[in-house]
Formats: C-alpha cells, sequence, structure tokens
C-alpha cells in the first residue's frame, strides 16, 4: 500500500501529512522527515494523522519519540488525529498517547492553543 | 553431589524469602510505626505495651512535653541527623531511631540499659582513625585500619573485612580477633553463603545487627499495615527480624551475635565488615553502632581510589595497544589477518597471554604457544557454544580439554561472526585456596515443601590445590578483547546474523520454561516469534507475592534485536523486584518508570501488571500504555478500561491510575501483546473485536483456549505474539 509524508502548511504551521500505514516498515520515513523539520527554521510542527490509514504500536512510540525531541529542539508540536479517523484514535485512546502527546483533533484547535499559550504567558 | 535443578530450585525458593518484609522484629527494641503529623501509632511490635504502656494509641501521650517538641523539630529536617533521640520512658533511658517507609515513620525504641558502650574515649579518638583511613597506601593497609578500629568501638569478638570476587565468593582480607580465636584471614566463603537477596537489602542497607541469634521473634501487630494492605516494609528497620535460614546459619558456625556493615563502592557491593561474637549475647549502643556504620562509609568511599591504584597496572597498557591494533585493522580492511599477525603490534600482544589465535575468512593463524592447530577451533567453538568467553579452567568447561592445561588453562574467546573469533592462551599455574568450609559439599535438605537451602554446618579450614586453572582474566583485558571483535565485526562482517544468534539466547531466558504452579490459579501462556527470526522485546512473567498474591505481568519493549532483548531483561528484572516490594502494581508502574529513565534512557516500553488474590478474585491492573487486559464472564467480555498511564520511560514522574474487578465463576483474564491484535484484516479495532469473540467462544481452561484464540486470529507472523491466560480453579 502507497505511503507517503507530504510537507504542507495547516493553520499556518508547517505540517508533515502522513498518508498510508504508519508501521514498522514506514516510521524511518516519517522519522527523517521529522528531523529535517526539526533541524530547519520553523519552531512549529504539525504532524496531521488524518490520511493515515493505520497507526500500530511502533508509529505510537515514533509519535512518542517525536514529541521528545520536538521538547528538547524547544518546537512546538501538536499530532492532529480527527475523531473521524477511527483506527487512529483508537490506538491513541488505548495506549493513552494523549497523557504526553499534546493531540489536537481539528486545524482549528491548534490555533487555539497558541492563542491560549500566548494570552497565558 | 546434588543435581544441578534441584540446587536451581533451591536458590529460588530462598530468592522468593521475603526479608525485607518478614512481619515480626528482635525482641531488643520496640517498632511503632506512626502516621505523621499526627504520630498515631497504625502498626507496633507485640512488646510495644511492656515498654511504651498499654493503651498505646499516639506517641504523644508517651513522651513528655520536653522530647515531644524534640521530635517534631527533628521530622522537619533529616531524619539521620536526630537520631538517636534520647529519651525517657517510664522512667528508662531509651535512644529512639526513626526512619520513614511506606508512607509511615518508623520509630524504633532501644533500652539504653543491657547496651555496650565504647565510652567517650573512643569517640574523642575518632579524628585520628579518620586521618588514619584516609591515609591508608594500599587496600591491606586501609582494611586492615578498619578491622581494628571497628572491633575496638563495637567490642566483637572478631571483626573481618570480606570482599566479594565477580561470583559472590567472598575472601577474608582483614581481621580483627580475640587472640584465643583461630584465624579466618584469608578463608573464602562460598557465594551461597548470602543470598542474592541478601546482596540487595545490604546495598540500600548499611547495617544489621542481631544481638542474640537465639532470640524469639516478636510480630508486628496489625501483620498487615492498613495503610497498604501488605506486611510493613522492614528493609530499612534496625530492628528487621532475619530469616530463620541466617540464624541456622550463625547457629553452626557457633555465632551468638553478629554485626555487619555494607562496604559500597559506586553503588555496587564490594564487600562487608562482618562482626561475630562467641562468648554470649552482645549488643553496642546505637551510638557505638553509628560510629561502625560511619567508618564503614567513609571507607566505601575510599575504596575506589586505593584499589584504582592498586589495578590500574596494565589498563593503560592494553588500551594503547587495543587503538594500535584497532588503527591497523582500519588500514588495511581487506587483509585483517595480516594486519592483526604479521605486524610490528600482533594480537598477542594486546594482553598478557602464552599464545594467541586468529580466525578470519575461516582461516586461522596461531601465535605464541598455543594448543595444536586442529584442536584450536575446535576448543573455542565448545567454548562459545556453552556460552563461555572467558575463563581460567577451560578443561571445566570443555571435558575433551584435560590434555591442553599446558597451553590453554586459561582461554578468552570472542567471536567475530560466521564461526570466526579471536583467542588468547594461558597456562596453568598451581595455586592453593583455602575455605572456610568445604565449598563443595551439599547443601541441600528436603523439606516437606520441597528442596530447600540448608545452610553449612561445617566451617573447619578446607584446602585445595587447585589444578588446571590459569591466572585469571581480568575485566580490562576481556573488555578489551571484546572491542576489537566487535572493531572487526563491523570492519568487514556483517554483524546481523550474530546478533540474532545472542539474541535468540537471550530472549529464551526471558521467557520462562514452565509456568510456576500456583493454587487455585489456572494459567497458560504462549509466545510465537515474528517468521523472519529476527526476535522482539517482548516478555510475561508471573511474580508470587508476598501475602499469596499472583503478579502476572505483560511488556513489549519498542524496537527489536540486540539491543531491545538486553533492555527487556533488565526491565523484567527491575519489574520483579518493585512488585515484591511496591504496595500494588500502579506504584510498583512509577518505580520502574524512574530506572527507565534513570538507567534506560531513551528507551522507551509499555507493560500491563495483573495482580490476582487468588482467594478472593480480586484482580488490580495497572498499565502502562499496554494495550488493555481482556476481561471475559459469564455475560460476554470487555477489555479494562481503567488503570492506564503512559508508556515506561515517557515521563518523569507519571501517575499510573488502578481498575479493579473480580475473577468469579468461570471468568478469565487475557493479556497480550500488539503483535496479536494489530494486524490482521481490519486493523486494531477488527483485531480486538475478533479476539473478544475468540476468547467468549472459546474453551475455559486457559491452555485449550489459547490454542483455539490463536487458531481464530492467526496473527500474521511479522511481529512477535504473546498472550497469556488465567482462570480461577
Amino acid at each position: 500500500m502507497l505511503f507517503v509524508v507530504e510537507r504542507r502548511t495547516i493553520a499556518g504551521r508547517a505540517a508533515l501529512t502522513v498518508r498510508g500505514e504508519l508501521d514498522l516498515s514506514t516510521t524511518p520515513q516519517l522519522e527523517e522527515a521529522a528531523d529535517e523539520a526539526f533541524a530547519g527554521p520553523d519552531a512549529e510542527l504539525v504532524i496531521d494523522l488524518t490520511h493515515t490509514t493505520f497507526l500500530g504500536s511502533s508509529g505510537a512510540r515514533t509519535l512518542l519519540g517525536l514529541t521528545r525531541r520536538a521538547r528538547s529542539a524547544g518546537v512546538r508540536f501538536h499530532v492532529l488525529a480527527p475523531h473521524s479517523n477511527g483506527p487512529v484514535r483508537l490506538t491513541i485512546d488505548l495506549l493513552d498517547l494523549g497523557a504526553f502527546v499534546p493531540l489536537v483533533s481539528s486545524a482549528s484547535e491548534i490555533r487555539s492553543t497558541v492563542a491560549d499559550r500566548d494570552g497565558g504567558t | 553431589m546434588t543435581a544441578g535443578p534441584v540446587d536451581d530450585e533451591a536458590l529460588a525458593r530462598c530468592a522468593d524469602e521475603p526479608i525485607a518484609i518478614p512481619g515480626a522484629v528482635q525482641p531488643h527494641g520496640v517498632l511503632v510505626a506512626v502516621t505523621e503529623p499526627g504520630l498515631d501509632v497504625v502498626v507496633a511490635s507485640a512488646n510495644a505495651p511492656a515498654l511504651l504502656g498499654r493503651s498505646l494509641r499516639t506517641l504523644a501521650e508517651i513522651l513528655d512535653v520536653d522530647a515531644l517538641a524534640r521530635l517534631r523539630d527533628g521530622l522537619t529536617g533529616e531524619l539521620a541527623e536526630v537520631n538517636p533521640l534520647r529519651v525517657t520512658v517510664g522512667g528508662a533511658e531509651v535512644d529512639l531511631v526513626l526512619h520513614r517507609a511506606d508512607g509511615l515513620l518508623i520509630t524504633e525504641w532501644e533500652p539504653v540499659a543491657g547496651a555496650e558502650q565504647a565510652g567517650a574515649v573512643w569517640h574523642r579518638r575518632l579524628p585520628s582513625v579518620l586521618q588514619r583511613l584516609a591515609a591508608s597506601a594500599s587496600l591491606e593497609q586501609l582494611s586492615a585500619t578498619l578491622a581494628r578500629d571497628v572491633r575496638a568501638v563495637t567490642g566483637f569478638d572478631r571483626v573481618m573485612v570480606y570482599r566479594f570476587d565477580a561470583g559472590w565468593n567472598g575472601e577474608v582480607i582483614a581481621e580483627a580477633r580475640r587472640e584465643d580465636l583461630e584465624p579466618f584471614l584469608d578463608l573464602r566463603f562460598p557465594a551461597s553463603d548470602i543470598p542474592a537477596q541478601a546482596r540487595a537489602l545490604y546495598t540500600t542497607n548499611w547495617m544489621r545487627l542481631i544481638p542474640d541469634a537465639g532470640y524469639a521473634r516478636v510480630p508486628l501487630e496489625p501483620a498487615v499495615n492498613p495503610s497498604t494492605g501488605r506486611p510493613l516494609d522492614l528493609s530499612g528497620a534496625m530492628l528487621r527480624s532475619v530469616s530463620p535460614v541466617h540464624l541456622e546459619y550463625l547457629a553452626n558456625m557457633g555465632v551468638v551475635s553478629s554485626m555487619s556493615v555494607s562496604l559500597i563502592d559506586r553503588g555496587r557491593l564490594w564487600g562487608l565488615i562482618s562482626c561475630h561474637h562467641y562468648a554470649g549475647p552482645h549488643r553496642p549502643s546505637v551510638a557505638d553502632r553509628t560510629a561502625a556504620e560511619f567508618l564503614g562509609r567513609t571507607a566505601s568511599l575510599l575504596l575506589r581510589t586505593v584499589v584504582a591504584e592498586s589495578e590500574l597496572d596494565g589498563v593503560v597498557e592494553v588500551a594503547e595497544r587495543a587503538a594500535e591494533l584497532s588503527a591497523a585493522v582500519g588500514r588495511t580492511p581487506r587483509a585483517l589477518g595480516a594486519a592483526l599477525t604479521e605486524q610490528e603490534v600482533t594480537v598477542l600482544d594486546l594482553l598478557p597471554a602464552a599464545g594467541a589465535a586468529v580466525r578470519l575468512g575461516g582461516q586461522l593463524r596461531l601465535l605464541g604457544t598455543t594448543p595444536p592447530a586442529e584442536r584450536v577451533t575446535q576448543l573455542i567453538s565448545a567454548l562459545l557454544d556453552a556460552g563461555v568467553s572467558a575463563t581460567d579452567s577451560a578443561s571445566a568447561r570443555v571435558p575433551g580439554a584435560a590434555d591442553l592445561l599446558d597451553t590453554a588453562s586459561g582461554v578468552l574467546a570472542v567471536p567475530v561472526g560466521s564461526g570466526d573469533f579471536l583467542a588468547w592462551f594461558r597456562p596453568e599455574t598451581l595455586r592453593e585456596v583455602t575455605w572456610g568450609g568445604n565449598p563443595y559439599e551439599s547443601k541441600v535438605a528436603q523439606t516437606d515443601a520441597g528442596p530447600r537451602l540448608s545452610p553449612r554446618r561445617s566451617f573447619a579450614a578446607w584446602s585445595e590445590i587447585v589444578r588446571g586453572t590459569s591466572r585469571p582474566w581480568r575485566e580490562h583485558e576481556v573488555a578489551a578483547a571484546r572491542a576489537l571483535a566487535g572493531h572487526l565485526a563491523a570492519a568487514t562482517l556483517n554483524r546481523s546474523e550474530e546478533d540474532n544468534r545472542l539474541v535468540g539466547a537471550l530472549q529464551r531466558t526471558l521467557l520462562l520454561q514452565e509456568l510456576p504452579k500456583v493454587p487455585g490459579v489456572a494459567m497458560a501462556a504462549r509466545y510465537v516469534p515474528s517468521a523472519e527470526d529476527v526476535v522482539g522485546g517482548d516478555w510475561y512473567d508471573l511474580v508470587l507475592l508476598p501475602g499469596g498474591k499472583l503478579a502476572v505481568v505483560l511488556g513489549d519493549v519498542a524496537g527489536h534485536g540486540l539491543a531491545a532483548a538486553a533492555v527487556t531483561a533488565q526491565l523484567r528484572h527491575a519489574l520483579r523486584a518493585h512488585l515484591l516490594r511496591a504496595a500494588g502494581p500502579a506504584a510498583a508502574l512509577s518505580l520502574i518508570n524512574e530506572v527507565t529513565g534513570a538507567l534506560l534512557p531513551g528507551e522507551m516500553a509499555t507493560v500491563v501488571v495483573a495482580e490476582l488474590d487468588p482467594r478472593t478474585g480480586e484482580v488490580i491492573v495497572a498499565s502502562a500504555g499496554h494495550l488493555p487486559a481482556l476481561h471475559a464472564h459469564g455475560g460476554g467480555a470487555e477489555y479494562v478500561a481503567g488503570g492506564r498511564g503512559p508508556a515506561l520511560g515517557v515521563l518523569d514522574a507519571p501517575t499510573y491510575a488502578e481498575a479493579r474487578l473480580t475473577l468469579s465463576g468461570d471468568d478469565r483474564l487475557v493479556l497480550f501483546s500488539d503483535g496479536l491484535v494489530e494486524r490482521g484484516r481490519g486493523g486494531l479495532e477488527r483485531g480486538l473485536a475478533a479476539l473478544s469473540e475468540a476468547v467468549v467462544a472459546g474453551p475455559v481452561a486457559p491452555e485449550p483456549l489459547l490454542e483455539s484464540v490463536l487458531g481464530a486470529l492467526a496473527p500474521p507472523n511479522t511481529d512477535d505474539v504473546t498472550v497469556l491466560a488465567l482462570t480461577r480453579s
């Protein structure tokens, strides 16, 4: 099945849209793309799982790892996983990923997250 | 001789003995666990009323105003600084010693009357004693000073400084004793004299005292700490009652009273100061014991430099040679055999040895004095197949090598992949070893509960001339050999094949050969490796907890291969230890998360723990980022929704929750790894539904249930699959 990581802009931020199945064989591609993004000038990165058809445990671990690296790189990080994407949300909920990974369910939430933060600081 | 498996079983039994939570104290003092700040009594030893009065509800009622004020004041700071607090209770002077455990303040009350006092003279001399310790130029000097001064302050008949070797055998390296006693200096004691569990406790608790080995244990009341549901953790208590096996051991040695102080080097138990009294019971005062502990702690800090200086010789040279050889390998990657044997510096120069062998690409080259070429490959493969890399007694490991003592008593061998290797040889050197008692005699006693370790009865010195052994290989020599082999493998060969072999071996040790039998519980487990024979990080474990509960663990470490398998091994053993001591699965997960962060930075693992009380069927489930357990009951099946927290190694101090359920009747609980449900058609959602259906439709008994579940789900063999089922029987 086709797997692609596309560089896009979502809610005005640099984003990586993951299409296809994110599993043991495809996570390296996402990690590579994220590495480039972390090394680049953007202070913010969105991982977009709207079009991800499968999120396995290795994909979940990759998201945890990227969150951690984003923190140490000082990059604001969001994982976009709409509720309409049932299979992906199921993995996220079962593994309690939300405890650590900054999850949003729509692009508009990213804006408000930032607004909240700006307002609060 | 006894058979190996029996010994293993007896050792395992001993390792299961809950020495940190014996539920009792020794009678020379009173233990009272209280709340803070209320000081209300939660647990007390049965002898408390005799010392502290009948209706003991709170410490505020038994201490006078001044003592209470000093106690409350002490609680705001470092407890070690107020210990001991001298108070008067019912007209008697008592030393009060404080520490915290299980969320309670543990107070231990030891009457001053009856304790031996070294007197102020010794304590005034402390500065000069410390100076003498610090000025020691050698280990002999340091340990001799230590033995002499610990004996001076504590008054024991015999004080020994005991050093552990790599196999945890102990050797007496210094001794101060009553003159009429026979010397124990240079005696060795086998590792089984101090079981691993005791050694682990000694690493956190610096001092143990048994004033009278013939004591009658005093139970704690209530037996179970109501705030944790477990016996009180006494690992930090000076009054902790010790294992009956240990008391039997002391009695066999004629010891009436004993004390020991740990010697710890960089977090690892290095040795002990061991004190014996034969004339009768003996109890040094709290102040004198504290002074002895202080000397032990000071010596521990000095050990590193003193030992490092004496062991440093040779390390630098070996490191230099290793660097030169690695450079030679880098220069001529296509002629490695020649690079290692024909240049100015050869493999034989790497470390002190009489001969060396290099086998690369199937071609063997020999240097110096070695066994004949036709025997070398056979000998080395036999050793490596047996998992032996360095031995000072090859003939003990390989039966057919007895005629090679002159050339190959000692063999250091490291694999380079595809049957290739590097090896070094040392000839036999005769030496005499004196043991405290014959270490080879059987020590397994048959009891109604199965074989049990029985402490040795004979301690008379027993000498042997050790034949067929060479000078031992030192740690840095083995490390240098391994590093060179690793360098070679990376330079030329495909390492993956070699790694897989190691991983397979490691993984086998992670999975239980056979599930332990637990009364009232029926269990089964299956592990199916993935098709590529790349071993994953799945593991499962069963831990019998003190109090009769059973903890069932199923976990998964990120990644595959050697690194994941090694991490898995460490996590499994650490989690075991924490489950035995923590107040429930969520607390154990918090502790293991801390370990993951500290010892395995960057690693991530998920795990689910279910703690079952076989008598009531009550189950507590806690999960660290793992897929939920499945609870099947009369009306269907549900995934356990609560009790979740983040995967291990993700957050610094996460909170783990616990979910509770009850297994009644034919209820089954199924734990599984993602490989079982994740990759079928329809993904995780369909997989979870299919598992639930298969369990509801399947037989009750765990063995056939797992057969039918694996048959129904037929997980693709791209990932390893682990599944475990249990039910009450």
